[in-house]
């Protein structure tokens, strides 16, 4: 965790090392558990992409998973695990008619459950397409609720419960109540690769300070000016393999 | 949100249902309602999974008729105040007529919002924590001033129709008000899209005008029916004055309307940047949804631009009702396209895609492009919220009295 030598308010953010990701979607499992997500419902997921293609210009290989481009041997193969990337600058909360949908001042953004009125403008508005809608009553795999369990307020907006209502609009929320108490992320500790790296962009110390200013860190869409608070340091160039 | 499911200010004696053809529409517009609420009820109860959307195309069928409704309603009025306005007589026979469509097209864009919501019973919350950077509160302030006015200006003129010489100046007056009021209703309602970074196929400074164009013509499209069938069963008299300045409308704003489209096409084409060629391969010929062009360039462009121009064609009895009746068709089609191809025109090219948000054994919880077909449901609820305006329009007319004087009780249609 990040140090705590500065008394300004921390800035959370996160860093995906792609260098390191293998695609085994052990994140989205774990975010899946952790957050009691129903059957069709992913607030993290993992695209098979090429490497260093941080948006999406390029024509897929397939339409599954895990299928590299090119002809063997000349094939290249990368993973982008996407959630929620709790832009500075959200679409989602700009449009969103109720503020059901805001920004705490550590760069979280969050849906508060019992505020929203289920329109969907942040579905719309969103450029990473992140949120789940509560389409129907939801359906989980047997043995009752899993992960974190409890209900979980903050400044007055109840932002996670353990089954959310029909008809509201959900998406990842940095595990607010982990980080909240100095814990990471459950996809960052769940992280077989240690490619996740969560911290305080406040701090010049934090890893996450020093990845994303000094190693490249790079953020999706950045064209938008949407300045998300997920970076991503991009594949670094192996050795040349021998032909 | 306004709730105005209430008929419009009656003034006049019952003198209503008194033929039997009444009678029988009126019963098949209940059927209707009855079918659309029935709908909307077990929309509620199942949650809106029981409509065809899901999270990669997350709006459908409600707010693309949401948008076709604002479109026929700013339409009607433009065209009313315009009478006013320009000074253009010829108009003027059909500005109740106008604001009286106007004003029914609104009320059931509004309530068109409601079945789309998840959670309608937190509708107050718009007015309790109202966020006005979201395009959408001002379009439900404008909706909701809209609505209030064509009411208003609906019961001036029909003041200023009894006695011509009182109101004069106040029928006059809403007239100027008017005008910018629908186009600023349908501008913003546009900006609901063309505002939104996210998806390329709606960002586009083009949409504004764009919206209001295809109002002007799909409004003047509906007035023009609405007066066609009134002068066919319901006394109404249309001069053909009136006629040639209905055709010249809409076969300018057709035009303009295909123009804007075309402006767009070609910034797409010349630029060939992937994503918004993506967009639009899937709307041109060979793409999965080229029906939707086909619909709005043939369908609604150049069938009724035909028998709105042709010297031979348009003196066919029925070319204007039919030109007008196909440039509804080719307007609502590009509400589809406008609506449906921003979602279905993936946010993403890498598989697998977005999450679909509910749970069918044996087939991807992703998907990559979008798909959407409207259930039942959906159709159920836009077929009830066309038959409360078609009621509407109907009792209004009656009520109000728009027949021209000759016209008035006890005597049947005259037959043509």
């Amino acid at each position: 965790m990040a140090a705590k030598n500065h008394p300004t308010t921390p800035h959370h953010a996160m860093v995906i090392d792609t260098s390191r990701c293998i695609g085994c979607w052990a994140c989205a499992v774990g975010c899946k558990q952790v957050n009691n997500e129903p059957l069709g419902f992913w607030w993290n997921r993992v695209l098979t992409t090429a490497p260093n293609q941080s948006t999406a210009l390029k024509e897929p290989a397939s339409e599954n998973i895990d299928v590299p481009w090119g002809i063997f041997p000349n094939v290249e193969l990368a993973y982008l695990p996407v959630a929620c990337q709790h832009c500075n600058d959200a679409p989602c909360v700009k449009v969103c008619p109720v503020q059901a949908t805001f920004r705490r001042d550590d760069g979280t953004v969050l849906v508060d459950y019992q505020r929203c009125i289920g329109c969907r403008y942040c579905m719309a508005a969103c450029p990473y397409g992140v949120r789940i809608f509560n389409w129907g009553d939801a359906e989980y795999a047997p043995g009752g609720a899993v992960g974190y369990g409890k209900d979980y307020v903050t400044e007055g907006h109840l932002v996670f419960e353990p089954e959310r209502p029909k008809g509201v609009v959900e998406k990842c929320t940095f595990c607010v109540e982990r980080i909240d108490v100095g814990e990471e992320p459950f996809c960052v500790e769940v992280c077989p690769m240690g490619a996740r790296v969560f911290g305080d962009l406040n701090d010049p110390e934090s890893e996450v300070s020093q990845l994303v200013n000094d190693s490249g860190g790079a953020q999706l869409h950045p064209e938008l000016g949407t300045d998300p608070n997920v970076y991503y340091l991009p594949i670094r160039k192996r050795v040349a393999s021998e032909s | 949100m306004t709730s105005p499911a209430i008929p419009l200010p009656v003034t006049a004696d019952g003198a209503g249902t008194r033929r039997l053809g009444g009678r029988l529409w009126y019963a098949v517009l209940t059927a209707a309602a009855a079918f659309g609420l029935a709908a909307w009820i077990y929309e509620l109860e199942k949650g809106l999974s029981s409509t065809g959307m899901r999270d990669v195309v997350s709006w459908g069928m409600y707010i693309f008729t949401f948008a076709f409704f604002i479109g026929l309603s700013a339409g009607g009025l433009i065209m009313a105040s315009s009478a006013e306005v320009f000074g253009i007589k010829a108009l003027k026979p059909l500005s109740r007529l106008g604001v009286l469509s106007a004003a029914a097209c609104v009320s059931v864009a509004a309530l068109m919002i409601i079945p789309d919501l998840g959670r309608p019973d937190r509708i107050l919350n718009i007015f309790v924590h109202p966020n006005w950077s979201s395009p959408l509160i001002w379009d439900i302030l404008i909706i909701s001033v809209y609505f209030v006015f064509s009411v208003v200006d609906l019961a001036v003129l029909h003041q200023h129709e009894a006695e011509p010489t009182k109101l004069r100046r106040t029928a006059r007056a809403l007239a100027y008000v008017g005008l910018p009021t629908a186009v600023l209703l349908h501008s913003v309602t546009a900006w609901i899209f063309g505002l939104q970074i996210a998806r390329t196929w709606w960002n586009t400074a083009l949409m504004a005008p764009l919206f209001v164009v295809s109002a002007i013509l799909s409004g003047t499209a509906l007035v023009t029916l609405l007066a066609l069938a009134s002068e066919r069963w319901a006394g109404f008299s249309l001069p053909a004055q009136t006629k040639s300045w209905l055709r010249g409308f809409i076969t300018v704003a057709l035009i303009i309307d295909l123009f804007f489209v075309g402006c767009d096409y070609i910034t797409v084409l010349w630029g060939n940047v992937p994503a918004d060629r993506s967009a639009l391969n899937l709307v041109l010929p060979g793409g999965a949804w080229s029906w939707t062009f086909w619909g709005e360039w043939t369908v609604g462009g150049v069938v009724p631009l035909l028998f709105l121009l042709v010297p031979r064609l348009r003196r066919l009895p029925g070319a204007l009702g039919l030109a007008a009746f196909l440039a509804i068709v080719g307007v609502y089609i590009f509400r589809i396209e406008l609506v449906v191809i921003g979602f279905v025109n993936p946010l993403t090219q890498y598989p697998p895609g977005n999450a679909v948000g509910t749970y069918n054994p044996a087939t991807s919880s992703f998907q990559l492009a979008g798909h959407y077909a409207p259930t039942w449901v959906e159709y159920g609820i836009v077929i009830g919220l066309v038959a409360l305006f078609a009621g509407m329009v109907t009792f209004g007319y009656q009520r109000l009295r728009m027949a021209s004087a000759p016209a008035r009780p006890g005597r049947p249609a005259p037959d043509k």
